[in-house]
């Protein structure tokens, strides 16, 4: 049983932590995701364990983490049901050969320049327990990432996410992340099936096999969510929970088949009817506790993972450097290029390269399941959830010096107005 | 006429240079890093055990003599490793590990407080030799009081405790 006392009191701080950081980091222009990720990283080890160890002790005391962990997976759970609600195929279609071109760049750029510094850092920040192959991936696949939700906040924010641009980046980001979580879903299943005793074809035919009885099967069932929406409005109480219980036995089917909870989450929300007010609907009823409570408990979670004390030395920041330095490189120099050749403007084409840079909450999904897979380490964790601070801060001020985005108030996307609102603040609404 | 209008061979040229290029750059990547020697994996739960009769009987003797039959819990980032006792003090040392040889630094166990000239900032030293067989891994080495000749010193192995090694010790 938990100690409810300490589970309650590590709520309560978390949450007003995560609140107060999150208000400073708006006054900055950046989005309240951003400081709350900071957050996250102030109540671990790098700071308050580090300033006031006892403190630090009496909050999380190690046998209460476990507790707090398992909220916050259920919350990330949700949130990749929303992330994966945003996305419609739709609107990723009539792109042209620019998105086509720039999104496989925006993932094989980082990707390829990841898988070479793997070469440099597997030797010094791996083990022997996880091969180079397994390494180089991972660290392709989570250097490819691209935030969706901060992303759409951000040009949201802007008025631009039907423009040219916003319209662009959020079908590259859409296609980035995708791809994205179908490589780690391979890599998790190639790791997990190393210590199990099914062999890793049945465990890659049994998740395909899973794939297409969801798009062609479950899909179709999905329909009726939004039949009845259309026909009274809402969705009673009864649809909502039933609804929840698909998410979680998606999740639970993908964790049996070896990957991971999240990929079932995600999946479900891919399939789940795309109809922009139906979509709204769903998202305000789950938005609230999802935003206001559990992510914030994600955040302190892996803030409790992240160390930076770990970076002992020059030689350490210096890996820390490289890390942010061929990320950046890989993402906005790869999107950059490749919209340009694509014919966009120069301007422009750095702004897409900026945005998809963004990488935020959705990075740090990917490193905590790297972590819980051991396919890397704490130290190189702490230096990737470092490289998914430093470019997600760096892209609000980047874009208003290179690319002054400002478009007209219009309609804006499914995709946008989904994740504009995962990204913690409704689309008309007041700051969140 | 050909197949493709200019618009396309561009982006056909484009596409091939930009992603498949870098695709196949990717698979020499990978062969290439087979190769490669990552450090002995030490990671993981070890269970301590004093080797011999001997238990050590000078200054910091009890200290040393409770880590019989101790966890010790290592986190490993490459050759670095932060070692910290399982139910110890907060906080924790570091070591490396070069080859199979491994050196760190642990903080004394609770019960220092209460011996003579033991606890404050003393730390432990480890030096051990670790034997890798599969997923199997022991160590057998020497642990003394850092920087304190004149202190005990005790010889001990351990074997790092596999997952349902940990679920019986609950």
């Amino acid at each position: 049983m938990p100690d409810m006392f300490t589970l309650v009191l590590q709520i309560a701080v978390i949450l007003a932590v995560c609140r107060m950081v999150g208000s400073l980091f708006r006054l900055l222009h950046q989005p309240r995701v951003v400081g709350e990720m900071f957050a996250g990283i102030l109540l671990g080890p790098s700071l308050l364990g580090w300033l006031a160890p006892h403190v630090s002790a009496y909050l999380f005391p190690p046998s209460s983490l476990g507790f707090l962990s398992a909220l916050s997976q259920m919350g990330v759970v949700i949130f990749m049901f929303l992330v994966g609600l945003g996305i419609n195929p739709n609107e990723l279609k009539d792109q042209g050969h620019a998105a086509v071109l720039t999104s496989h760049v925006s993932i094989t750029a980082p990707f390829v320049l990841a898988s070479f510094l793997s070469l440099y850092l597997y030797p010094k920040l791996s083990d022997n327990s996880v091969s180079f192959t397994n390494f180089a991936l991972f660290m392709g696949a989570a250097m490819s990432i691209t935030a969706f939700p901060v992303l759409a906040r951000i040009l949201t924010e802007r008025n631009a996410s039907g423009s040219r641009l916003g319209t662009l980046a959020l079908a590259c980001a859409a296609v980035d992340d995708v791809t994205g979580w179908c490589i780690l879903a391979y890599i998790v299943a190639l790791i997990r099936a190393a210590k199990s005793p099914t062999p890793i074809l049945m465990t890659l035919g049994g998740i395909v096999l899973f794939a297409v009885v969801m798009i062609y099967g479950v899909r179709r069932q999905l329909r009726r969510f939004e039949n009845t929406y259309r026909k009274r409005g809402a969705l009673n109480e009864g649809q909502m929970a039933f609804m929840l219980l698909v998410v979680l036995a998606s999740a639970l089917c993908t964790e049996a088949l070896g990957i991971h909870l999240l990929f079932g989450a995600f999946l479900m929300g891919a399939i789940m009817p795309k109809e922009n007010r139906f979509v709204r609907y769903v998202l305000d009823r789950f938005e609230t506790i999802t935003v206001t409570m559990l992510l914030p408990l994600f955040f302190a979670s892996t803030g409790l993972r992240t160390n930076v004390g770990l970076l002992v030395g020059r030689e350490m920041w210096l890996y820390c450097g490289l890390i942010i330095l061929v990320a950046t490189l890989g993402k906005l120099g790869g999107s950059m290029l490749a919209s340009w050749l694509a014919g966009m403007q120069l301007k422009e084409a750095a702004g897409l390269g900026i945005l998809m840079n963004t990488r935020g909450l959705m990075e740090l999904v990917i490193l905590n399941i790297g972590l819980d897979v051991k396919v890397i380490s704490p130290a190189l964790f702490s230096m990737m959830v470092l490289m998914a601070l430093v470019t997600t801060f760096m892209t609000t001020p980047l874009l208003e010096l290179v690319c002054p985005i400002r478009g007209t108030a219009q309609e804006p996307t499914t995709a946008a107005v989904t994740l504009a609102q995962l990204g913690m603040k409704p689309v008309n609404g007041s700051s969140a | 006429m050909g197949i493709f209008s200019s618009a396309n061979r561009n982006f056909v040229i484009a596409y091939v240079l930009l992603v498949a290029l870098p695709l196949l750059g990717l698979a020499g990547v990978l062969r290439s890093g087979r190769g490669l020697v990552a450090p002995i994996s030490v990671d993981g739960v070890w269970k301590f055990g004093a080797d011999g009769a001997n238990l050590p009987a000078g200054r910091c003797g009890k200290s040393l003599a409770s880590l019989q039959d101790s966890l010790v819990s290592i986190s490993q980032s490459g050759k670095y490793l932060v070692v910290s006792l399982k139910n110890g003090p907060p906080a924790a040392g570091s070591g490396v590990i070069d080859g199979t040889t491994l050196n760190a630094t642990i903080p004394l166990p609770d019960i220092s407080a209460s011996e003579p000239g033991c606890g404050g900032d003393t730390m432990l030293a480890l030096r051990a030799t670790v034997t890798a067989k599969a997923e199997s891994r022991s160590m057998q080495g020497t642990i003394s009081v850092n920087e304190c000749p004149t202190c005990s010193t005790m010889s001990y192995q351990a074997v790092r405790q596999t997952r349902s090694d940990r679920s019986r010790a609950h």
